[in-house]
């Protein structure tokens, strides 16, 4: 993690294993036991639909996490990331209807799917980069879709599939309350796994890769090798994500997994900071409520004297969705490091507060 | 024992309270539209025509005294939020019954609403949307679908019926043949394999289908595949939108075929949008009589249209008029489920099985007679063939054009299809 850390003065690291922990304070440590203790309660503190959307930031949040290892971390470019979420929802909603898997394997195995998928289509990343790359994965999205448009036997083509609902040794979830914490165990396990993936000897010869691919191969780091592997551990958890996101809709339509969910997926990850596994959770809570908050907003402009002085009736609706790209421009103007930065910067403040200066 | 007497006293005068305060209560429904989508060409009006209705109904003291909020929502054909929002209304803002709209996502909603049993009265006329026991074996059961309408599958039948008597009458030689066209998405496909089995049965020869998007576009190489196909009979799956730029590609590629509508697939605005290109599509009327027919229903329409058209003046195209039928029938199965127990889902899809040959009040001589039963839910199987007709310039506002006979909808042939168990659900 880039910037400046909070570690008080006078500690001084005495081994790797201390310069790569995962919390630099036990204060860090407790606040995220804390932090995750506290959103348990949420399911009987908060509304179904604040519900809704807190399940809806932890699905994409962690296939937007896989699209960070292969953009933040390793520096290449993907914009099909959401054909893979897509690939994972199918997949999954195919395994258990098809051979009868239970859901709760179907979720993993979906991601193991997706990631053999995303290592077939990462594999042009050996040779091109940059705006190639680009298009390349550009195809990706392509083949993907049709295919799913297609291939009845195992999406049902044009006709939406459906997926069972999750269960758990016979016990069928029924509802966000139990499904909930499904997604939960999962953004843990996910954002836990690439924690570490990062601290690990891979995971440094991902970064490597992405700081200098030159200076990284004269160090004996396979390129070939890492920037392919950056794409099936993308995949996969793109896959995750998607599954999670079929047994929760419990139905899946080859509509919602286009190249705009996937400059989504972008945005989620320019916004909450590209290489930072925290931001990433950021960004995805920005992205699912911003349209959200604006929703709001237009709800509230309605028959008000506003509207009625502009006489924006329908219009409303045209303006939320040009609102929405305004303020996300607007926001990477003011914010370019993304949300990741800021909290880091508001964190600094705080920690020196009152002798910042 | 006492507290047994107590407690079902108590019990009693609970449910008694609750009976009679929800008499007063609200009755809350969903409304899905496209305004935004696709779609959106003939969501529009369909939705304002849902939207007025219930205006109107509010206007006019409610069901059974009983305000209703509607609670209209633009999803803009897309299946994932149709489903978040059905969450929402199944959920914490529990709704007594929905006005739905798209083929996909009513289809997706099939299983939860049986599940929740909410009853759904779609814009879709998926005939899958038409077997509520599954019993025809063609789609899964869908208990709580209704459509107002004869299902695309029907209309498809009956245009063919149509289409192989006028191929006879025209005395041309051989097999005509027959193409299906629309986007690769669950509403254009609904009716293709009853389409095509049906035109097989009738003589025609099967061409490939030919696809192009549920959005406007250039379509010049479909037009160009159509002309080199020599289809005689096309049938265009996809909306109005859409269709216009099919017409006017084909028409400047020189085309010479009968084009066969979707019930959704040619109005009075498309033809002022094609203008010369859409004349002579033959299409389905789901209603009666059109806007300004002579009908006994047709003062309170004028009335209802006049909730978001104060002055009166407007000319609604047949969707409007469709959807003000389709929100009666949802209003009359509301009003039977009030006085009969409570406007609960199970109670309102009771409501459409009370009448036959069920026209709802305020829709004489406009909205056709439906019949709805536990085993079969393809309300009519009466198909009302019109060809539009537009003669000159179509610059003029579309009142005028109709009003002067720009654009005419000619009838053609009404179409009675017999109720073939064979045919539920396809």
């Amino acid at each position: 993690m880039a910037g400046q850390t909070l570690i008080p003065a006078g500690d001084f690291r005495t081994s790797y294993a201390a310069d790569t922990t995962v919390f630099p304070t036990t204060t860090s440590r407790n606040a995220m036991i804390a932090g995750i203790v506290l959103v348990c309660f949420a399911p009987h503190v908060v509304n179904e639909y604040i519900l809704s959307l807190l399940i809806q930031i932890g699905i994409f949040g962690i296939a937007a996490l896989g699209l960070n290892i292969v953009v933040g971390f390793t520096g290449q470019i993907s914009i099909g990331h959401a054909a893979f979420f897509g690939f994972g929802a199918f997949t999954s909603a195919y395994l258990s209807n098809r051979f009868g898997i239970p859901v709760f394997f179907c979720i993993p195995l979906a991601g193991v799917v997706t990631a053999a998928v995303g290592l077939v289509f990462g594999l042009p990343a050996a040779r091109l980069k940059g705006l190639y790359l680009a298009i390349a994965t550009l195809a990706a999205q392509y083949i993907l879709l049709d295919f799913f448009a297609r291939a009845e036997w195992f999406t049902g083509g044009s006709v939406p599939a459906s997926a069972e609902p999750f269960s758990i040794f016979g016990y069928m979830l029924r509802g966000d309350k139990q499904y909930f914490y499904v997604v939960l165990a999962y953004v843990i396990v996910c954002y836990l796994l690439v924690t570490n993936l990062i601290r690990s000897r891979d995971g440094r010869a991902l970064v490597a890769v992405r700081d200098h691919y030159l200076s990284a191969e004269i160090m004996g780091i396979n390129l070939t090798k890492y920037r392919t592997l950056s794409f099936g551990l993308a995949a996969f958890f793109a896959g995750v994500g998607g599954a999670l996101y079929a047994h929760y809709n419990q139905v899946v339509s080859n509509e919602g997994f286009g190249i705009d969910r996937s400059i989504i997926f972008l945005a989620m990850i320019i916004i909450g900071g590209l290489g930072s596994i925290m931001g990433t959770l950021m960004g995805t809570a920005f992205m699912v409520l911003l349209p959200e908050s604006m929703e709001w907003l237009s709800v509230a402009l309605r028959d008000s004297p506003i509207d009625q002085f502009l006489g924006l009736k329908n219009n409303i609706a045209f303006l939320r969705e040009m609102a929405i790209g305004v303020i996300i421009i607007v926001f990477l103007v003011f914010e370019p490091d993304g949300l990741a930065h800021r909290w880091r910067q508001i964190k600094a403040y705080w920690k020196l507060y009152p002798f910042s200066h | 024992m006492t507290t047994k007497t107590l407690l079902s006293t108590a019990s009693l005068a609970l449910l008694l309270g609750s009976t009679a305060a929800s008499a007063q209560a609200p009755i809350s429904l969903g409304h899905l539209a496209d305004y935004s989508g696709p779609t959106s060409d003939v969501g529009t009006p369909f939705g304002q025509g849902v939207a007025d209705t219930y205006a109107w109904i509010n206007k006019s003291g409610g069901i059974n005294g009983a305000k209703v909020n509607v609670d209209t929502v633009d999803y803009g054909y897309q299946v994932p939020r149709a489903i978040a929002q059905y969450k929402k209304w199944s959920g914490a803002d529990k709704v007594a019954a929905i006005l739905g709209w798209g083929t996909a996502d009513t289809e997706a909603l099939t299983g939860f609403l049986a599940q929740d049993k909410i009853p759904d009265i779609s814009a879709s006329y998926a005939a899958a949307l038409s077997d509520p026991t599954g019993a025809g074996g063609k789609a899964k059961p869908a208990p709580y679908n209704f459509f107002y309408g004869p299902s695309y599958s029907d209309a498809v039948r009956g245009m063919l019926t149509w289409a192989a008597e006028d191929w006879k009458a025209k005395g041309k030689p051989g097999k005509p043949k027959f193409v299906h066209m629309g986007a690769n998405h669950p509403y254009p496909n609904a009716p293709k394999a009853a389409g095509e089995a049906i035109a097989a049965e009738l003589g025609f020869e099967l061409l490939p289908p030919i696809v192009f998007a549920l959005t406007p576009g250039d379509y010049s190489a479909q037009c160009l595949t159509l002309k080199s196909s020599g289809a005689n009979y096309a049938y265009l799956g996809n909306t109005a939108g859409s269709n216009i730029s099919v017409l006017n590609a084909c028409k400047a590629a020189g085309v010479d075929v009968q084009f066969l509508g979707n019930v959704w697939g040619m109005d009075e605005n498309a033809a002022k949008a094609a203008g010369a290109a859409a004349d002579g599509v033959v299409f389905p009327l789901r209603t009666a009589v059109a806007w300004g027919g002579s009908a006994p229903g047709m003062t309170t329409f004028m009335e209802i249209s006049k909730m978001s058209d104060a002055a009166g003046t407007a000319y609604r195209p047949v969707h409007y008029v469709a959807g003000v039928c389709t929100a009666l029938y949802m209003k009359e199965a509301v009003e039977w489920a009030a006085k009969n127990g409570g406007a609960t889902g199970e109670n309102v899809k009771k409501g459409f099985y009370q009448k036959k040959d069920w026209v709802p009040a305020g829709g004489e001589g406009i909205c056709n007679p439906s019949t709805f039963t536990e085993k079969d839910h393809r309300g009519t199987l009466k198909v009302d063939l019109y060809r539009m007709k537009v003669a000159g310039a179509t610059d003029a506002p579309l009142g005028d054009l109709v009003k002067n006979g720009g654009i005419k909808m000619e009838k053609v042939k009404t179409i009675d299809l017999p109720r073939k168990p064979e045919w539920l659900g396809w």
